[in-house]
Order: C-alpha cells, then sequence, then structure tokens
C-alpha cells in the first residue's frame, strides 16, 4: 500500500458463548472495551485520544433498525463521530483503514458485536435476508443455501463426509487451545459423520455452533501506532468483492468474488505468491465444507483440489485456523473480525497454546450472504 | 347501455365469436341460454355446434340445455374475473339451470377471455367533492354542527365548505361565515389525498397542506366519512402486492445492570444508577456513563413523584407492526425528571388520558401501577396529576 501505514495497535475478543442470556451486548462490549484501554492506554479525549468509532452490528439480530443505537454510549460514540458497518465486520477494519489513510482520523476503535442466541432461529432470520416474492417463499436460508454449495463443490472437488469430519476434529482440537472459542471439546471422526443430516449433505457437526460473542480492535496511524503499542500489526492489503445476489445466477464451486477479493488484496500488498509469502490463514468456515473451498480461492489449493488439499493435510501446511475458525463458533456478522483479531495475535506471538513460530504475515478472510455472496480479505504483516 | 368494470353486458357477447376457439369445440353440441337482469341487461342465446358458433339477442330463452341468470353488473363481473364465479354461485347472485361446471370447464375452454382494455380517467378535485354528501355517515358525526372549508388552490380549485348540522352533510361553493377550520392546499393535493397517492400526515408535515383553525376538528373529520373510492380504479392495470408479516420471536438480556430497573418496578421502586463522576442517574440504568466514561455501580430509588420537563399530544398513533393494534388517541407522552434524579435526566411516561386538558410543564406528577407488577415498563399505568 502506497504512501501512509495503519497499524492494528490491540485486539481484544470477548469469549464466545452459546448463550449469555444474562448479559447484554452493551455488556461484552464494554469488557472488551476495557481489555483495549488496558492494553494501550488510549482515551477519548477530543484532542488525543479516540474521536472516531466504527461499529459493526446486525440489525435483524438486535432486533432494531440502525442497531448501533443501543450501544454508542458503550462505545464511546457519545458526541463523536460513529458510524456502522452494515456488512461483515472485517469491512469495520477496512472502512476504519480508509477513515486513517484519508486522513480523516488518526485514531479509530473498531467495536463489533452479535448474540446469535438472542433469536428464536438463525435460520429464520436468514431466510430474512433473501427477497420477499422469491427466496423467501421457496423457504431459502443460509443453511439450505451452503448446502446446495456443499453438494456441487463436494462433487467438483472430490470431497467426502470423512473429509469434512476431520476438518471439524482438526477444528476442535485447535479450539480446545483457544481459550476464546466457543465449541472447545474435543471430537472423533466417528461421531461427526454419525451426527444427524441437518441439511444433506451438512451434518450438525458441519455447521458452526450458535454463538455470541464481541470482538475490538485499536487502529491508528504510523505516526501515533507507537504511542499505543510497541508490536503494531500492519495492514497491508484489504480488499472485498461482491457476487450476485440470486444463486440461480452464480457459479457457487468456482470462488469468482473471492479470487477477485483476494487478487485485489495481494496486489495492494505486493504478494505473488499466497503460498510461500502467507504464514497464518484465518478464513471464515461457518460450515466445514468451506474451509477447503475458501482456501481454494484465496489461491493455496488449486481449483477444485479441495479433496486432494484435505488428504495432503493443506490445512495443517498453510496454518489454516489456528483459532479453531469459525467452526469452533462466532457470531456470524462479526466472524471475520475474530479471523482479524486471532491474525493479529498470531503475528504479535501473543497466541498462546496455538502460537505458530515466526508469523511474519497472515491473511484474514470473511464472507456474508448465502452461500459466499461477498467476501473480503485482510492481509496483515508484522 | 350501463357500464360495469368499464364494460357492457352487449359487448360480452358482441365480441364472442372472435373469442370463440372452434377447433376446442368440434364435439360440442350446446345451446347455452343467458339472461342478465338490471339496467343494461337482456337474454341472448349461444349456439355451439360442431364448432360453429351463433349467437343472438332474443326475447325469451328457449331450447336451452344450460341457462345462465343473474344481475347485469354481477355478468359483467363474472366474465372478466373481477368476482369468483364460485363466490358469485354460493351466494345464489348467479343461477345455474341445468349443468353449472360448464361455467368452469367448457367455457374458459372454448372461448378467449373476455377483457377490457384500461381506461385511466383523472379524478379531479370537484369529482370527489361531488360525492361527499354520498359518503357521510351521521352515526359517526352525532351532536356535531361544524363548518370545514376547503381552499383548494391551482388549475381545479376552488372555494368550499362542508357543512355538518343535525346529522347531515351538505357541500356549498364558497366559504361559510363561521368556520371551525379551513384546509389549505393544491387541488391536486387533495385529490392525491382522497385517492390516497399522498399522505394525508406527510402532507401536512411537509407543508403542503395548510389548517387554520381547529386542528383537532381537522383530524375528527376523516372518520365522518365513508373512504372515497376512485371509480376508475378498476380500470387500472393490476399490480401484484405482497403482504407478509414476518415475526421472529427474541429474548433480549436485560444483564445485571438494567435487570435492576425492572426487578425494582416488580416492586413499586424507580430504581436509577448514578455516575460516580458527575451524579447523573440514568434511568434505565446503563453499565457506563457515556459522558464521564466510568462504570456505575451505585443504585439510587427515584420518586415516586416528578415534575413534567416536556410533553406532547398525539393524534395520530402508530400502529404495533404485528398486531396492527392501535392506541386509544389522543395520549400524552410526559417527560418527568423525578424527585431526586439529577436535572437532565427526564424519562418519558404515559399521562393519564383525564389529565391531558389540564397538563403543563412544571406540574407534579405521582404514577399509578399495575395492580400486580412483572417486572415491565408496563407495570406503571401511567402518571397522573398530583393534587
Amino acid at each position: 500500500m502506497a504512501g501512509k501505514k495503519v497499524a492494528i495497535c490491540a485486539v481484544a475478543q470477548h469469549k464466545n458463548e452459546p448463550d449469555l442470556w444474562y448479559k447484554r451486548f452493551q455488556g461484552m462490549l464494554l469488557d472488551v472495551l476495557e481489555d483495549l484501554q488496558a492494553q494501550t492506554g488510549f482515551d477519548f479525549n477530543e484532542d488525543t485520544g479516540v474521536n472516531t468509532i466504527v461499529s459493526c452490528s446486525d440489525d435483524f439480530f438486535d432486533a432494531r433498525t440502525i442497531s448501533d443505537n443501543g450501544v454508542t454510549d458503550v462505545l464511546g460514540g457519545h458526541y463523536r463521530a460513529e458510524e456502522k458497518m452494515a456488512q461483515e465486520g472485517l469491512n469495520a477494519v477496512g472502512y476504519a483503514l480508509a477513515v486513517i489513510l484519508s486522513g480523516h482520523s488518526d485514531l479509530v476503535l473498531v467495536m463489533g458485536h452479535c448474540k446469535e442466541s438472542q433469536s428464536e432461529s438463525r435460520n429464520m432470520i436468514s431466510n430474512l435476508g433473501f427477497d420477499p416474492f422469491y427466496g423467501r417463499s421457496v423457504g431459502l436460508d443460509y443453511m439450505n443455501a451452503a448446502a446446495l454449495q456443499a453438494r456441487a463443490y463436494m462433487t467438483k472437488a472430490g470431497i467426502t463426509d470423512e473429509h469434512l469430519a476431520r476438518i471439524v476434529v482438526r477444528a476442535r482440537q485447535w479450539a480446545a487451545r483457544n481459550p476464546y472459542a466457543n465449541a472447545r471439546e474435543i471430537l472423533e471422526e466417528g461421531r461427526v459423520m454419525a451426527s444427524p443430516m441437518v441439511c444433506d449433505p451438512i451434518r450438525q457437526l458441519h455447521v458452526y455452533p450458535v454463538s455470541d460473542g464481541a470482538v475490538g480492535m485499536l487502529l491508528a496511524s504510523e505516526e501515533r501506532a507507537k504511542e499505543f503499542t510497541d508490536k503494531p500489526v500492519w495492514i497491508t492489503g484489504f480488499a472485498n468483492c461482491m457476487d450476485s445476489y440470486f444463486l440461480g445466477d452464480r457459479d457457487l464451486t468456482g470462488n469468482v468474488a473471492l479470487k477477485k477479493a483476494a487478487e485485489r488484496a495481494y496486489r495492494k500488498a505486493g504478494i505473488k505468491n499466497p503460498r510461500k509469502a502467507i504464514d497464518v490463514v484465518e478464513v471464515m468456515d461457518a460450515y466445514a465444507y468451506q474451509q477447503p473451498l475458501w482456501m481454494e480461492g484465496l489461491g493455496f489449493c488449486e481449483e477444485g483440489q479441495g479433496g486432494r488439499f484435505i488428504e495432503e493435510g493443506g490445512p495443517g501446511k498453510y496454518k489454516v485456523n489456528l483459532s479453531g475458525g469459525m467452526l469452533a463458533g462466532n457470531p456470524v456478522i462479526i466472524s471475520g473480525l475474530y479471523r482479524a483479531a486471532e491474525a493479529a495475535l498470531q503475528l504479535r506471538g501473543e497466541a498462546g497454546d496455538r502460537q505458530a513460530p515466526d508469523v511474519k504475515s497472515a491473511v484474514a478472510h470473511s464472507t456474508t450472504g448465502a452461500a459466499g455472496q461477498f467476501h473480503s480479505v485482510l492481509i496483515l504483516e508484522a | 347501455m350501463a357500464e360495469y368494470f368499464g364494460a357492457t353486458v352487449a359487448d360480452i357477447f358482441n365480441t364472442m365469436p372472435e373469442r370463440f376457439k372452434p377447433e376446442e369445440a368440434k364435439d360440442v353440441d350446446i345451446v347455452i341460454g343467458y339472461e342478465a337482469t338490471g339496467e343494461g341487461g337482456g337474454k341472448w342465446t349461444a349456439t355451439i355446434k360442431h364448432g360453429t358458433l351463433k349467437v343472438e339477442k332474443v326475447e325469451e330463452l328457449k331450447g336451452c340445455k344450460t341457462t345462465i341468470h343473474a344481475d347485469a353488473e354481477i355478468f359483467v363481473g363474472v366474465t372478466l374475473g373481477k368476482i369468483t364465479a364460485i363466490d358469485a354461485l354460493t351466494s345464489q347472485k348467479l343461477r345455474v339451470v341445468g349443468d353449472a361446471r360448464l361455467l368452469m370447464t367448457l367455457l374458459p375452454k372454448i372461448f378467449v377471455p373476455f377483457t377490457v382494455t384500461p381506461r385511466k380517467k383523472a379524478v379531479s378535485a370537484r369529482a370527489i367533492l361531488a360525492t361527499v354528501e354520498s359518503r357521510f355517515r351521521p352515526e359517526k358525526a352525532e351532536g356535531v354542527t361544524m363548518n370545514i372549508g376547503y381552499d383548494l388552490t391551482g388549475e381545479n380549485g376552488g372555494q368550499w365548505t362542508l357543512m355538518i348540522k343535525d346529522g347531515r352533510c351538505t357541500v356549498r361553493e364558497g366559504f361559510a361565515e363561521d368556520l371551525a377550520v379551513k384546509l389549505i392546499m393544491d387541488a391536486d393535493v387533495y385529490a392525491g389525498m382522497m385517492l390516497g397517492t399522498i399522505d394525508g400526515a406527510s402532507a401536512f408535515t411537509s407543508g403542503q397542506v395548510r389548517i387554520e383553525g381547529d386542528m383537532m376538528a381537522a383530524a375528527a373529520t376523516t372518520k365522518f366519512f365513508h373512504k372515497y373510492v376512485d371509480p376508475n380504479a378498476a380500470e387500472a392495470e393490476e399490480l401484484i402486492c405482497l403482504r407478509v408479516t414476518n415475526s421472529i420471536d427474541q429474548r433480549f438480556a436485560s444483564g445485571p445492570v438494567m435487570g435492576r430497573w425492572f426487578a425494582g418496578l416488580k416492586e413499586k421502586k424507580f430504581m436509577a444508577n448514578k455516575c460516580p463522576e458527575c451524579g447523573r442517574t440514568q434511568i434505565p440504568p446503563r453499565e457506563i456513563c457515556a459522558i464521564c466514561r466510568v462504570r456505575v455501580h451505585e443504585f439510587v430509588e427515584l420518586g415516586p413523584k416528578g415534575t413534567v420537563t416536556n410533553f406532547d399530544i398525539v393524534y395520530f398513533a402508530s400502529p404495533d407492526p404485528l398486531t396492527g393494534a392501535v392506541r386509544d388517541t389522543p395520549y400524552t407522552p410526559i417527560y418527568v425528571v423525578l424527585d431526586g434524579a439529577s436535572e437532565q435526566d427526564a424519562f418519558a411516561f404515559e399521562l393519564k388520558k383525564e389529565d391531558i386538558d389540564r397538563i403543563k410543564v412544571g406540574a407534579k406528577v405521582r404514577p399509578v401501577w399495575a395492580d400486580k407488577p412483572t417486572g415491565s415498563f408496563r407495570d406503571v399505568l401511567y402518571f397522573e396529576l398530583d393534587r
């Protein structure tokens, strides 16, 4: 990225939980905010502190329009600039980046939250993501859109039920080392394969568990980053790309949008070959089949070779989702923020039991919309 | 000839030969008699034999295997599909002697459906005003005596007075002397409001409608009249609208901080929390003071009495999006600073209806509680003047 640089100075995660019935999301965010302040010492002073906040939340899960209204007091939004990313959370980082690069602000707080447990059903909410005339009435939701993609992709890439079980087992092994993960119980492949089909070919344990969570990070310009950290994580590339809204218009297995987003982000970061340049990868694998599919889109696996990628230990080789990934449970709208936070911890050498050695560069990926309609890719470097 | 839904009964029979599909009627041998009663009616027979059709206007229905009888309007409506045939049959508005099934089976097969070309006409304010007297609902305006003036500007405009008295409404041109209220707007805005293409409340707030005189009287007048129906509406192209109610149950955590407020309501107490730095009292209690940016731990009981700092009077209530229930209007939200609360932290409650006329800023009020509080905002039924 030419010219100025932007750093992530600190990240903080609320532990993902299946049902935080006893806590408002405002309270969850406050814990995250205080964690960030303790790490960096930033305040909300009008001249020297945070004066711009980018929040991220989902109107339907929060059950209110302009859902940031519920949290601006906690986030420091009162009497300051505050804007909400009504899109997957990784784009809040992209937005904060743009704010700093434009010179509009040199210190930006990014805060995201979501409580999936608050709603009767995730599928009912994602059903409302479809148009009222057609998609909703034929009963589409993200789960069964994903199953359509899963069937097509598994056939194309030679992915079996056993492969999917291996992906889930590995995710849980890493999640067990991640104190912020939701589903940390170790599983055997047999149990995954015996879990009920919820939407053939997707089994219950192929699906990320219902999760409540909150994530925050502090971003600063290069000039100011050192005031808040001696381990800045630099954003060297960011891009996103949108595909067609209508499933029938799309090549569900071709990763068209993800490839474009990845290409643009790599180009900005000066990366020619991600397999050599990237040390750890965090992909938003809401369903097990998505991990190899998105790895194809990110350029770590040849197109249609996902089955072989699993067979040959690709996820281990490229250090994919050492956090446990989304399969270990993050709420949907901020999973990308969790991906970025985990990638940043790896780059800072602060990932505890899940730390990989000598991490110099990382990619964080997120997606939203049915069956990966929209993708975002963030490149981070130590 | 009387028109219904933009067509006459004769149109149906005159177009029959061109709508006939001989190849579908090769094996048909039948004489069908039609009787349309009332204005624009008449009797016709259709003789269908081996792919040929003969339509005749007759004096008497003779030699018919099946006869169809209906009022002319029903006749046209059913033929155009504006009235469902089965509804017309079951309600006896359409009578078939012989084989009723041919309405649904044979006729749609051997005839192209009858249609009319839409002719959309603009409705003028004057034409709408001409219907006011017939749309008046005396039962809704019992005991009302009122003159309402309409000053309609623009090309199609003019001045009218609606005079309501003794259970009758009369319209005359020009203004009466004692107008209770005068509504001033462009004639096209008036027509749009009557046709439902312009929202009345928005037209008022955007300044397209000015009201001189008694605003409440103006609001009340709408219920004195049946809704205006555009006589040309049926001719307009039908655009499909999907009506859906979306409902997903939610369960909101109140958490340990706001939760104290609800726990307090259960005991008929107002429990706010108090910022350790600026001392402001928060209703509902929040984790943090947004101004001082510190956690707030101390709880204080406020009130129960308080002082009104602001209020408004709602005449047009929004319906509940799911139930469609509308609050009884007018109602009055009041902002109250409870005794012991910090000055800037007023909180909204509803005022007792009987007190609306006497409410003013600075008034002292007290809460009236539900018999069995459950820990919700509804536990406070309303506030009333403390006298």
